[in-house]
């Protein structure tokens, strides 16, 4: 087939090594600061900061409603062309699924602290417990066990979600699956391998996350032995 | 700020647009649905092939990005002779990728139907084929109404994503919009809220249904 | 001294406490007896401050239940029991009971565990000392729940129904229990309707009907034909109960 014929080099390995690379770093990147801002954000809507709370209520449910893929033009695009600033196809992308990350977590915060019996609660509070320590040994520990589920398919809803910067031109493991198939013409060698590697790590993130499930939810395990 | 003459003259194209978008949502839906039922019922079943067959398949489509299923069609179908344009592909990828979802959520509705209703059925003298269409099936779906339309609503957004396939629908005719107006910000968040609102009606309209159909059991379904 | 006056409170148009007058020395036991929606549960809220009073004060030792600072003090010498135990289930038996003497009185992690040791010795539960909640029988958790409230070296005990979720056989461990304790000479409120128990441990009783204090007698004096007895409510009440507690 002409020009593009060439077939794979050792090159293309390295090109999808940084691909893995770059996809990785913006999922670990976001997932970390989302996680932050979603429990700061879940935290100032359950203890009813109202204005505030109403407020990143609209964004968050903004985020949750609509393409990450138009979320991520108005950041790259509309950005910058608003605050006249420069923006990196990668600074975008952390951005935007950082944001999105977030309207998620806030959600899963919030059902997880409600889903506490309140009676232990009030407990707590009778024994003149400090609101910090009841959040911090009461309310954490058991919302964080009922969350991780929730936050295990999140994550690997995510990662999948990073696959959509290829399109502002983050040099991702999607964006050098275009790449390599628009110089190879093999869409049936690249994109199957492509698809294997975001698998992997799906499985990979999911082996993680059950680990973890386990180890905070030992306590609501047992009664059922 | 656009002035309002400027706006009016994208209005046709974006509705242009919108009826892309709509058309391939609807199409996509019936065809997941359809898919999905399926899929549910392989999962259920006691046959070790189309159990397992089943297994891998929502496996596999749930853990791999939408936008490299919709790149491999786009480029791969006509490798093997399937000449489909992006309207075309974008549906067939749609059905094949959200079916995986549709069949996970109808699974769901169908194991918590409960087993004396079967046993009632199966004392009766039903066929297995008369049980799944005209018992299990049935209540099932009722149950599965809304995390379906959650699953629908995922499905729409992600219409969205076959604009890098060159399909001109919202989003599509939307950065066509932002690159000739120069004015990205104002057409994106437009956008977003646009989208924002089509969603939340939908899922409203759906909360509705949900409430209607399972009025029968009373509060805990609502 | 816990003084209650004129305590009222309601629960948006319903009044469930309409001027309760109550006081306990130091030393005092007393139980406080009545029908479901007579307000005694509420009452017991209100002393540590789980809920908040319409009118009317109550005072712990001084302290104003309704000021937010000095309620702090009030919870330190009040512990409560609670009918659901409400133990904090992500924590082990241990955990459970050094958690507020911990951070609320700042004790050493090491004195904290010695205490609750002896305490979970004291109630035959040594050896759970690190099993989750969840793996202990209702009156094992019951046990544990009374350890919690007493690690915090209440000067009160407030005991709210501390045994309606528990089958006869459990009841009988908890009240050994309290009954022991009861003899040490620990000051404490008991909302119960064992009317068995209420005899045995109390020194006055108190009968709450509708919201009010029906009789608040010595115990003997309630128990006599011509004392609390003689109201027909009271008769009518106790009967029931004796009922209940014989089928049960």
């Amino acid at each position: 087939m002409g020009y593009g014929d060439e077939g794979f080099t050792i090159y293309d390995l390295l090109l999808w090594a940084e691909g893995l690379g770059i996809t990785l770093w913006i999922f670990i990147l976001s997932t970390v600061i989302g996680l932050v801002l979603g429990v700061l954000i879940g935290l100032v809507r359950y203890y009813h900061i109202t204005i505030l709370g109403k407020l990143l209520m609209i964004v968050s449910e903004s985020l949750k409603n609509s393409p990450v893929i138009v979320q991520l033009f108005l950041v790259y695009f509309g950005i910058p062309a608003l605050l006249q600033i420069d923006m990196t196809p990668n600074m975008a992308a952390v951005i935007t699924l950082s944001g999105n990350t977030a309207a998620f977590v806030a959600v899963i915060v919030i059902s997880s602290i409600e889903s506490i019996d309140r009676r232990q609660l009030e407990a707590a509070r009778s024994f003149a417990l400090p609101k910090l320590v009841i959040l911090r040994h009461i309310i954490f520990p058991q919302s964080l066990s009922i969350a991780m589920p929730m936050l295990v398919s999140l994550a690997i809803n995510q990662l999948q979600v990073t696959s959509l910067v290829s399109v502002i031109g983050v040099i991702d493991l999607t964006r050098v699956g275009d790449i390599v198939n628009q110089r190879t013409f093999e869409p049936f060698i690249v994109w199957p391998l492509i698809g294997l590697t975001y698998f992997i790590l799906a499985k990979l993130i999911a082996i993680v996350g059950m680990r973890l499930e386990r180890k905070f939810s030992a306590y609501r395990l047992v009664g059922e032995l | 700020m656009l002035d309002l003459a400027s706006i009016t003259e994208y209005v046709p194209a974006f509705l242009d647009g919108f009826i892309i978008t709509a058309e391939v949502s609807i199409l996509s839906i019936l065809g997941s649905f359809i898919l999905g039922i399926l899929i549910a019922l392989m999962r259920v079943s006691s046959n070790r092939f189309l159990n397992y067959t089943s297994l891998v398949y929502v496996d596999l489509f749930r853990n791999i990005p939408f936008i490299v299923l919709i790149f491999f069609g786009y480029y791969g179908l006509p490798e093997i002779g399937v000449y489909m344009d992006a309207f075309w592909t974008g549906c067939l990828v749609l059905s094949i990728a959200v079916g995986a979802y549709v069949g996970e959520t109808i699974r769901a509705g169908i194991l918590s139907v409960e087993k004396g209703i079967l046993e009632a059925a199966r004392s009766f003298g039903f066929s297995k084929f008369q049980i799944y269409a005209k018992i299990i099936l049935p209540i099932a779906l009722t149950i599965s109404v809304r995390p379906l339309g959650s699953v629908f609503i995922n499905l729409i957004l992600t219409t969205s994503i076959l604009s890098s396939i060159t399909l001109n629908e919202l989003t599509g005719v939307s950065k066509v919009i932002a690159s000739t107006t120069f004015r990205p910000f104002e057409v994106y968040v437009f956008l977003v809220i646009f989208y924002g609102l089509l969603t939340f009606m939908i899922s409203a309209l759906i909360s509705l249904w949900h409430r209607h159909l399972n009025r029968y059991l009373g509060e805990e379904a609502s | 001294m816990i003084e209650i006056k004129k305590l009222h409170k309601n629960f948006g148009d319903l009044q469930v406490l309409k001027g309760v007058d109550l006081t306990l020395k130091p030393g005092e036991v007393v139980s406080i007896l009545g029908g479901s929606g007579s307000g005694k549960s509420t009452m017991i809220r209100c002393i540590n401050g789980l809920e908040g009073i319409t009118s009317g004060s109550i005072f712990v030792d001084g302290f104003d239940v309704s000021n937010k600072k000095e309620l702090l003090e009030v919870r330190k010498k009040c512990s409560t029991v609670f009918q659901q135990f409400d133990l904090y289930p992500h924590l082990s038996v241990l955990e459970n009971i050094t958690l507020a003497p911990v951070y609320v009185l700042s004790s050493s992690k090491k004195d904290a565990e010695a205490i609750a040791l002896d305490l979970l010795d004291s109630v035959g539960l040594a050896d759970k000392k690190d099993v989750f909640p969840a793996q202990l029988s209702g009156g094992q958790k019951q046990r544990v729940g009374i350890c919690r409230a007493l690690a915090m070296r209440p000067d009160y005990l407030l005991l709210d129904e501390v045994t309606s979720s528990l089958d006869p056989e459990m009841t009988a461990e908890v009240l050994d229990i309290l009954k022991k304790l009861a003899r040490e000479g620990i000051t404490m409120i008991s909302v119960t309707h064992e009317i068995e128990f209420a005899r045995e441990i109390s020194d006055r009783i108190v009968f709450l009907d509708q919201g009010r204090i029906l009789s608040d007698l010595p115990k003997d004096e309630f128990f006599a034909g011509d004392g609390g007895l003689a109201d027909p409510r009271i008769a009518r009440f106790l009967s029931k109960m004796g009922e209940f507690n014989g089928q049960a």
